[in-house]
């Protein structure tokens, strides 16, 4: 009987239920596609760096574990110092950077001799390898989300640069330019921001690494298994610090609505709290619709959040088909859950407040 | 002290109509409202005594205290002083959720607008008092009050596609579907026309001569007051005349 009243009194009105709804859903979507979009990018950086099949990266003191990015790039000389470590089968240095010119694009810096001893080398899709100092490899997926092709020419830097080939994605980042253009373009003459090492056998890894510290002791020594492993938002403070700022963002849109909702339907409908205490509705009677129906709101709202993020999720990957979205069950249900939460604990008060209205007073509210 | 009053008022009772138990016993019952710094008394020492099966008709100016004798009686406020026992029970030692537990079980309202639900059918509305006293629905008690109030081809409409007639119709059934002891009518054909004023009487009045139901009705009309068996005239708060 509560529930069809309930469910009645959703239906009936309809603009507040559709404002309630799309809060929560976009209080679920925003919280799935901030933690989707974060995890997304994270593991697609691990993955490209594991694509690279080192099995080591040094990188400087300092060095951002994220994106290798760093202010202060190591001479290209230790690579060659690496490289006499025992058991090292190959050492490629690799200058890093950022381009910002139609979104952000993070580039390799690659010799290609030693880049193909580490990784195997590229697996050209169309085109080939570099052939003057301005050319330069894309991707697949950077292909097909800026259309490029081979031959086309690309504005790098205030460079023109010519797509020499196009590859199959996953090796570190999806531009490529020769390591000495990245160097000379950005003013780091004969230097690199990482090393990746490739061991003649995996179970040397540990001694390799251990040679490198020693030889290195202020730079980062990962195993890329270890990098791998790291790449969670959980060691990444400033990330896990956004992602919670995110979540809190979305759950108090999902509260304060639903609060307003709640408060407002609660004067609305003063006379019918008072008309369910003539008929004598207690307090916990009254408490329980409230937060029922707050409830259905809230749960109408997580169901819609699923569809509607679903659906956001496809049109980013349409629209950007470099980004990663990654949607688990696991977010799924917490942002439900938090939702949910979010909805009686707003719908809380509001609740109390008509449980405490007058009987007398309610039966008289015009 | 309250036993005392009411073996006093039992007393009274058997002694002017046999031996019926009051269900019904006010002494000096006031009630007095705050409205922002003043005290405005509603009710001024009402002496009142109803037995069970009786239909008793209120009636007396606006503003005389009846619908606050009515609020009272039916726990929907505390008095203010005074005593009033209900079917044996004490109001002025009763807080909020014992007055809310023993209204849900003995006591029906009829209001002058109706007050049913909007979002529910007629069916519905009576329904959820079943709901509210916990004791579930039961189909035959629902068809037969149905039946005796004629509403059983309306019971699937909204109240918006009901009359004023119809509407308080369903009302009585909601307030008297879970046998209260008590039935408490604030003016219920002060919004219908002459015809539905007389349907609605006769249905009361049906009700208490069938059902031995006990009625306390507010009105303003003397017609309607005349459907009663005792007629309580009250004036500034108090009664003038029993």
């Amino acid at each position: 009987m509560v529930n069809r009243m309930i469910f009645e009194n959703v239906l009936h009105r309809p603009i507040r239920t559709l404002v309630s709804v799309l809060a929560v859903a976009i209080e679920v979507g925003m919280v799935m596609l901030v933690v989707g979009m974060t995890h997304g990018m994270l593991h697609e950086t691990a993955r490209r760096v594991q694509g690279v099949g080192a099995d080591i990266m040094v990188q400087p003191p300092g060095a951002s574990l994220f994106l290798g990015l760093t202010q202060a790039p190591m001479p290209v000389q230790v690579g060659e110092r690496l490289a006499q470590i025992p058991h090292v089968l190959a050492v490629t240095p690799v200058l890093l950077f950022l381009n910002t010119r139609g979104g952000i694009n993070l580039i390799y810096g690659v010799d290609m001799p030693t880049f193909k001893q580490v990784s195997g080398g590229f697996i050209f899709l169309r085109g080939g390898p570099f052939e003057h100092p301005y050319d330069m490899l894309v991707d697949d997926w950077y292909a097909r989300s800026n259309d490029v092709k081979v031959g086309e020419t690309i504005n790098l830097l205030n460079n023109n640069f010519r797509v020499s080939g196009l590859v199959e994605h996953g090796m570190g980042a999806r531009i490529f330019i020769p390591l000495s253009t990245a160097q000379d373009l950005t003013g780091a003459r004969d230097k690199a921001s990482i090393f990746y090492i490739k061991c003649t056998d995996p179970g040397y890894i540990q001694s390799v690494s251990t040679s490198i510290r020693g030889l290195l002791p202020t730079h980062q020594v990962l195993a890329v298994k270890e990098y791998v492993s790291l790449m969670t938002s959980n060691d990444l403070p400033a990330l896990d610090a956004f992602i919670t700022a995110m979540i809190a963002v979305a759950v108090g849109i999902g509260f304060l609505v639903i609060f307003l909702s709640m408060y407002t339907t609660i004067t609305e409908r003063t006379r019918e709290i008072g008309i369910l205490k003539s008929l004598g509705a207690g307090k916990r009677y009254i408490i329980g619709v409230i937060l029922r129906e707050a409830g259905l709101l809230s749960v109408i709202g997580i169901l819609a959040g699923y569809g509607g993020t679903w659906l956001a999720r496809k049109a980013i990957v349409a629209a950007f088909p470099t980004l990663t979205v990654e949607l688990t069950i696991h977010w799924a249900l917490l942002a439900g859950l938090l939702a949910l939460g979010g909805s009686l604990l707003g719908a809380f008060y509001p609740a109390i407040r008509a449980a405490r209205l007058d009987p007398v007073d309610s039966l008289a509210y015009e | 002290m309250g036993s005392i009053f009411l073996e006093t008022v039992a007393d009274e009772t058997r002694a002017r109509t046999g031996c019926m138990e009051p269900i019904i016993a006010t002494d000096n019952l006031t009630k007095t409202y705050r409205v922002g710094k003043v005290d405005v008394p509603a009710l001024r020492g009402v002496d009142l005594v109803v037995q069970e099966g009786e239909f008793l008709a209120v009636v007396g100016p606006s503003g005389c205290g009846k619908s606050t004798l009515l609020h009272v009686l039916g726990g929907l406020t505390r008095p203010s002083g005074g005593r009033v026992l209900v079917d044996g029970n004490d109001f002025m030692r009763m807080n909020d959720g014992e007055r809310t537990k023993f209204r849900r079980h003995k006591i029906g309202f009829v209001f002058q607008r109706y007050n049913l639900l909007p979002t529910l059918t007629a069916r519905h509305n009576i329904a959820i008092a079943q709901h509210i006293q916990g004791d579930g629905f039961n189909p035959h008690r629902f068809d037969s009050v149905a039946e005796m109030l004629g509403i059983r081809d309306k019971l699937d409409r909204k109240p918006y596609a009901l009359s004023g007639g119809e509407q308080q119709r369903v009302a009585i059934a909601r307030a008297v579907i879970c046998e209260p002891k008590l039935l408490l009518a604030d003016e219920p054909t002060g919004n219908l026309d002459t015809e539905n004023s007389q349907v609605v009487l006769n249905m009361l009045r049906n009700l208490n001569r069938d059902f031995r139901q006990t009625i306390l009705m507010i009105t303003h009309n003397p017609e309607a007051a005349s459907v009663g068996d005792r007629i309580v005239r009250m004036r500034d708060g108090r009664i003038v005349s029993d």
